[in-house]
């Protein structure tokens, strides 16, 4: 059980944060147009769900799986999502992808008076942070299982 | 009691408000340097008027090391939401306070990273032990640096006429 790598995009889609653990392929274009397109995605499928829902949404999305990665969606009410990929032992984990963003980016990014909104995130101690916490977490091993 | 993060969140844009203002004209220190002193102003008006607000007894405040625990504890307490973690003194007017995870501060860095914007952060603060001392008749000079974020070190020298 393993994580493999976190994007966090704010409400305009620039991508504020990006790091990776376990990851074996790349997915061969530049680290901008990855970036894009996992926004680009995200936008349509959340789209795409509100409109096809038989019933009335809850949550609306929240992550979707293929045969070797599960990847997870957070999105707060300002817009800022947190999408993390992780292998498929791993079930919902809103609650850490909030504590991400609670706990970790409104605290050491909004918080701080250096780190100007709307730009990837300069700061070493968020990056620490998050890095510590992710290996912290129970279904984070050390190799890619 | 208030939440802490209002304070900290005005105190973040009085700083940007201050540093924006002041980058035209004068880029070099001297520019730099009006704004710690209007900020360290504004600090000590502040700390004039808790100096008056907060002792709640009739503290017997018998030597000035009795002054100096009062800011420790509970200016640093109100303002704050935790004291001091420790007092020096050479027993001749000179007390350096140390805090090892100042609040202003712990939200920025651990380590060195944003080092040199650090002293922006602690004009206001100094200031304010400056003015709460003057309320307390007490002249002095304070000071501040920054080692590491987010411990810094405030040294207060008493001014004897």
């Amino acid at each position: 059980m393993t994580v493999h790598n976190l994007y966090l995009f704010d409400r305009n889609g620039v991508c504020l944060h990006y790091s990776e653990w376990h990851r074996k392929k790349q997915a061969g274009i530049s680290k901008e147009e990855e970036f894009k397109l996992m926004y680009g995605m995200l936008f349509s499928i959340r789209s795409f769900v509100s409109k096809m829902s038989p019933l009335d949404m809850k949550d609306g999305f929240l992550a979707f799986q293929t045969s070797r990665y599960k990847l997870h969606y957070y999105e707060t009410p300002t817009g800022i999502k947190v999408v993390m990929n992780t292998d498929l032992g791993v079930g919902p984990i809103r609650d850490v992808l909030h504590h991400i963003y609670s706990a970790l980016y409104v605290e050491l990014v909004v918080k701080n008076p250096l780190c100007p909104l709307g730009q990837t995130v300069q700061s070493e101690l968020f990056r620490s942070r998050l890095d510590t916490y992710i290996r912290s977490l129970p279904f984070f091993s050390a190799r890619a299982g | 009691m208030v939440d802490a993060v209002l304070f900290e969140f005005l105190h973040t844009e009085m700083v940007a408000e201050l540093w924006a203002h002041d980058s035209d004209p004068d880029p070099g220190p001297g520019g730099q340097k009006t704004s710690l002193l209007v900020l360290e102003g504004m600090g000590f008006r502040v700390g004039q008027a808790l100096g008056e607000r907060l002792p709640r007894e009739m503290l017997a405040f018998r030597e000035e090391l009795d002054v100096l625990k009062f800011l420790c504890k509970d200016l640093w307490g109100a303002v704050f939401q935790k004291q001091m973690d420790s007092l020096r003194t050479n027993h001749q007017g000179t007390y350096v306070l140390q805090d090892s995870s100042f609040p202003l501060l712990v939200r920025m860095g651990s380590g060195l990273q944003y080092l040199e914007e650090a002293p922006k952060f602690l004009a206001f603060t100094c200031g304010l032990l400056r003015g709460t001392l003057s309320t307390l008749g007490i002249k002095s000079l304070v000071t501040a640096s920054v080692a590491a974020l987010p411990a810094c070190k405030f040294q207060v020298v008493i001014q004897r006429p």
